[in-house]
């Protein structure tokens, strides 16, 4: 393997890393957006307008009276589940699109994956306060406590980033897998947590949805969401196991795919 | 101050077997020092740039670099095509901690690339590639330039240029081509079958290698 001597301190390590992070998303906005100062927007507008499209079609649906059809409610809950998606289904190809930056030995593979994983973050958290904004402007209350949707939405990514980083060294070897990625993510949809809340269903569903992790997630914006109006499910360890141990085997994963990769 | 190759092997895994590239590799090229490795097609030139670059890794044996080495610089290597060779100068002096705007005016200056510098790398001919990749190097300033083949120099006043600015930092270069290394560099090795060798006098590297 490489080595250089004197080793270099970890803080040179931190910085290098934030500067290539840095680096890495200025060129993904620019690759993604194109070079129009406008074009940046997009990132907000895609997530806005499908947000609102979900809402809309249950609002009328379910006559948008009381919280459980209300705008807020699947709007807010839409971005989430999109934010999740997105990371998951743009994992296959970010190791093939960013693969020319190998070149430069500071790049590494999981900075790829956190450089896209910021920029979807920051987009969600921004379009999710619009529609909280919205929301309340359509006549629905303000959030009983924004801490837990903030929770709920770093939850949500960091659970995203995990199966990202497993997805990203899978197809980095096998390239099938993406394909199924695919699928499983709109499959995954009705059992997300998305459209219930998980005491409004039947005892035997309860115990398997339970299994979900982004139920859990769901249930904890909604408690930040409405507070007391539902009574909401979550076990927050659950969801902590389910992101640390997809971060050790991707990472692992990375680094084992490292060496494989050509360049080109 | 040096980049040194100790027992270097590199192998890469074939549809039966492996393909062994490099067999025990020692090698050190000290600051300053203008070395041409010369090698036929398919010797390995470029997984030998690859890894003093330390970009890969070898299959066995150590890599050891105590001076700042250039990212291999070559046709492709290390661009976004989709982006602008601008987009591509500041990307890459964020990520070597430059100034930006300084990185653009001196690969604008001496990259002569014109209204090209503004258009997407993939629209660029295999000269101007080189050429905006040597300016983007220089401009961070190395050590020790690892350019893999790919070189458009010449007489040109691009080439007298680099020739110039190389007079006070190191290269390394592999090429097939003899001439690049007569005029750029004051010591050569010849790489052949996974092997390197080193010749203290250029014109007996170029006669071991012209009769290979």
């Amino acid at each position: 393997m490489s080595g250089s001597a004197p080793g270099p301190l970890l803080i040179d390590c931190a910085r290098q890393q934030v500067r290539v992070i840095g680096a890495l998303i200025i060129r993904e906005m620019h690759t993604r957006f194109g070079r129009h100062r406008l074009g940046y927007l997009w990132v907000f507008f895609e997530p806005l307008l499908l947000g609102a499209m979900i809402s809309l079609i249950h609002g009328i649906r379910g006559n948008g009276s009381s919280a459980r059809n209300s705008f807020e409610f699947f709007s807010i809950g839409y971005v989430m589940f999109f934010l999740f998606r997105g990371l998951m289904n743009r994992a296959g190809n970010t190791i093939a699109s960013n693969r020319s930056l190998l070149f430069h030995r500071q790049v590494t593979l999981p900075d790829m994956f956190f450089a896209r994983h910021i920029i979807e973050g920051v987009a969600c958290s921004g379009v999710m306060f619009v529609f909280t904004i919205v929301g309340i402007a359509l006549g629905g209350e303000a959030p009983d406590s924004p801490v837990k949707m903030m929770c709920a939405l770093g939850l949500m990514l960091l659970l995203g980033q995990g199966v990202a980083l497993v997805i990203g060294a899978a197809t980095s070897e096998w390239e099938g897998i993406d394909r199924l990625v695919h699928a499983m993510s709109y499959l995954m949809l009705p059992f997300s947590g998305l459209f219930f809340m998980v005491e409004w269903l039947p005892d035997w569903m309860q115990e398997i949805v339970v299994w979900v992790p982004t139920v859990h997630i769901f249930e904890l914006l909604r408690d930040g969401q409405f507070g007391d109006r539902f009574s909401a499910n979550y076990d927050l360890t659950y969801v902590a196991g389910w992101i640390l141990i997809p971060h050790l085997f991707g990472l692992a994963g990375l680094r084992l795919a490292r060496p494989r990769i050509g360049l080109e | 101050m040096a980049l040194e190759l100790i027992d270097v092997h590199k192998s890469y895994p074939m549809n039966v077997g492996r393909k062994h590239v490099l067999r025990g590799i020692n090698a050190v090229f000290r600051k300053g020092e203008r070395v041409g490795v010369l090698g036929r097609n398919g010797t390995g030139k470029s997984t030998l740039v690859r890894i003093l670059g330390r970009v890969e890794a070898p299959t066995q044996g150590i890599v050891r670099s105590s001076m700042s080495v250039s990212w291999p610089i070559g046709f492709a290597a290390g661009f976004q095509q989709a982006l602008s060779g601008a987009d591509n100068s500041r990307f890459i002096a964020r990520i070597y901690d430059r100034p930006v705007q300084e990185t653009v005016d001196f690969v604008e200056h001496f990259a002569e690339l014109g209204e090209y510098l503004n258009m997407p790398v993939h629209t660029y001919s295999s000269g101007m590639r080189s050429r905006l990749g040597l300016a983007i190097s220089l401009a961070i300033d190395f050590d020790c330039f690892l350019v893999d083949e790919a070189l458009a120099v010449g007489d040109t006043k691009f080439g007298r240029a680099f020739g110039a600015r190389l007079q006070r930092a190191g290269l390394i270069i592999v090429t097939h081509q003899p001439s690049l290394v007569r005029q750029l560099c004051n010591r050569a090795a010849v790489l052949d079958q996974g092997t390197l060798t080193f010749y203290e006098d250029i014109d007996e590297a170029l006669a071991t290698y012209n009769s290979l």
